[in-house]
């Protein structure tokens, strides 16, 4: 399998007043194309920073990080745009669904980024609904939906773009375990349909299921298995 | 901008004013008092001067009046005590002009006043007595529509005869043929030889309520106790300007020294002062619609920081999902310019229904020129764009990281 993500001795410092946090101290970790893995770890070992980084949300304080081959310490913002855009669907912990458009049309916004005409978008956002189970509630508003059915909007919306990457942030931090293990069917799917799945997560009945477990600790990776 | 793009920005601006009705309404309150200040100002002017043209025109284009006073109290320095102490004008100026002029084709004395006129039990009250000559209609381009007009022998032999306005031949002869009747002016009978053509409003007031007779009956059973107004018909104003003044100097002996004692007045100069005025008019309302269009715009920028602080999380979601800085900015820039050509709509109605009920209780006409309402919406886009520049690149400038983390 051909390597997706190469990081090599990421750091990243962030000034918080006169105190200097050094979020990462040093991280080494390749990612190849298709696998499932996840990243756990106690809060404040540098988890969600590292996320940051891999989906190009945020940049290395030093280190190198390339993505598909590409520096990803050499691209300014509008090409992170793009990054973010095409190969990167984002699924967050508090789902950050727009609250007064439905469903359908939550998912189709990454495409309108990208410039999909209006009836294929529309096509698309409904098909990717219904690939999760939503056919029957494209035009709920997310305040109508439960929470698992929110997830499942906000994991439809993150494959708009059909991206390599899905990157989720405790995406079932909100769910009790049993929409949580629903959730995770997807996710697993995903994996299966040749999706590259990292998973941030400090729940170990999630992390279990995915293939490669990277453990984070004080802004390091303590082991792995 | 892609039209997908655009259409989302649109939506989701329309989404933030539906959702802060009251506050964007309050928000847009001075883009909304000055795009009403601008529009109002230049309808009511367009209209006035419109009317004003109209008027003026009946008062005759390169006639001059030789009076008293002037029409045009302008350009300061003048001293009214010592215009009221100037000598009437009377009939030796008319003989003088007639006799020395040569740069004007007709001269005409009008003497003026009102009285009733009588036919029977019916009447017409407050009509303008015009005692003229028989040169009268060629100064004032007035035509007869029926019968005739005064005659040189009805002048020199001072007849009783009469030619009438329409206001007052309807209203004293609803259903017969005026002429060769007799009506009575002050008491005094006339022989009513003519009609004239309508002539309509001027300044709200009629133009029609008229009777034309000789001057010198005028002069006979009135008197001429006031100053005269003398119309002259010229080719070339300027030059039959300084002709009359030329030949009044002299007639009057004024001194070389002294300034005129009469005043030469004409539609062209009181034009020209009606335009100063309303120049003057729009500079001042230009300027308060332009205060209001900048507290206005401070509103907006207010409303708008506010709006990037609430919104954050979503800016970062949009950053999150590939929106670039460019579309975000792209975005809140939209929302202030809806939110600045929803002030400037509501703006054009109210100044359009203001203008509306101006024009119906002045009786002004209503004009609202295109270029007006135009102006209205440039404005209010304008200060959109200037006023939301800054919060919109705040928002575009947000690192995603820290606007997904915003609580």
């Amino acid at each position: 399998m051909s390597k997706l993500i190469e990081m090599e001795n990421v750091k990243k410092t962030y000034k918080l007043g006169d105190t200097e946090v050094h979020a990462l101290q040093g991280v080494n970790l390749t990612i190849s194309r298709g696998e499932f893995i996840s990243i756990v770890g106690p809060s404040g070992s540098g988890k969600s920073t590292l996320m940051h980084i891999i989906g190009c949300l945020d940049v290395p304080t030093s280190g190198e990080y390339h993505l598909q081959q590409r520096d990803v310490g050499e691209m300014n913002d509008d090409e992170l745009a793009d990054i973010r855009k095409e190969l990167i669907g984002f699924v967050f912990q508090d789902f950050y669904l727009m609250p007064d458009v439905s469903a359908w049309y939550n998912v189709s916004l990454p495409m309108i980024y990208n410039r999909i005409p209006p009836k294929a978008r529309k096509e698309r956002a409904v098909q990717l609904l219904d690939n999760v189970g939503l056919y029957h509630r494209i035009y709920h508003l997310p305040n109508q939906l439960s929470g698992g059915e929110r997830q499942r909007v906000t994991i439809a919306r993150a494959l708009a773009n059909n991206p390599e990457i899905i990157l989720a942030d405790e995406p079932t931090g909100n769910l009790d375990s049993k929409i949580g293990e629903e959730i995770m069917k997807i996710f697993y799917r995903l994996h299966e349909e040749g999706k590259t799945v990292i998973l941030v997560t400090h729940e170990h009945y999630v992390a279990d299921q995915a293939e490669r477990k990277v453990h984070l600790k004080d802004g390091m990776i303590e082991f792995e298995e | 901008m892609d039209r997908g793009f655009l259409a989302e920005s649109v939506r989701s601006a329309l989404e933030a004013i539906k959702t802060n009705k009251l506050r964007s309404l309050l928000t847009t309150l001075g883009i909304i008092i000055g795009v009403t200040t601008v529009i109002a100002v230049i309808s009511v002017i367009t209209g006035l001067k419109q009317q004003v043209a109209s008027s003026f025109s009946s008062l005759g284009a390169n006639v001059l009046y030789v009076q008293k006073f002037p029409w045009v109290m302008g350009g300061g320095g003048i001293d009214w005590w010592k215009i009221r102490q100037r000598r009437d004008i009377g009939m030796q100026e008319v003989r003088a002009l007639k006799e020395y002029g040569s740069a004007f084709k007709y001269v005409a004395p009008q003497i003026s006043n009102r009285f009733e006129v009588k036919r029977g039990d019916k009447k017409a009250s407050g009509v303008s007595i015009d005692g003229t000559t028989e040169d009268f209609p060629e100064i004032m381009n007035q035509r007869v529509k029926l019968g005739r007009f005064l005659s040189a022998d009805d002048i020199q032999y001072r007849k009783d005869v009469c030619v009438l306005g329409n206001d007052v031949a309807t209203t004293l002869f609803p259903d017969e043929n005026p002429i060769g009747k007799n009506v009575r002016i002050n008491g005094r009978l006339f022989t009513v030889i003519g009609l004239l053509e309508e002539l309509g409003e001027m300044m709200g007031q009629s133009m029609d309520n008229v009777a034309i007779i000789p001057y010198t009956t005028m002069s006979k059973f009135t008197g001429i106790r006031r100053s005269i107004t003398i119309a002259v018909l010229t080719e070339d104003e300027e030059e039959a300007r300084e002709e009359i003044r030329w030949i009044l100097r002299r007639t009057r002996k004024v001194k070389e020294d002294e300034e005129d004692d009469f005043s030469i007045n004409s539609a062209g100069a009181l034009t020209k002062q009606f335009n100063q005025l309303t120049k003057a008019l729009f500079i001042i309302m230009i300027g308060i619609a332009g205060i209001s269009l900048v507290v206005g715009g401070i509103g907006i920028m207010n409303i708008m920081l506010v709006s990037v602080t609430e919104r954050t999380r979503e800016i970062g979601v949009r950053k999150a999902i590939g929106a670039k800085s460019s579309e975000i900015l792209g975005q809140f820039l939209l929302e202030s310019v809806m939110i600045c050509l929803v002030g400037g709509v509501i703006g054009v109605l109210l100044g359009f229904s203001l203008t509306k009920l101006i024009s119906l209780a002045g009786k002004i006409p209503f004009g609202m020129p295109i270029w007006g309402i135009l102006l209205g919406f440039g404005f209010s886009f304008v200060t959109g764009v200037f006023f939301g520049f800054y919060p919109a690149r705040k928002a575009a400038a947000l690192s995603p990281v820290e606007a997904l983390r915003y609580e």
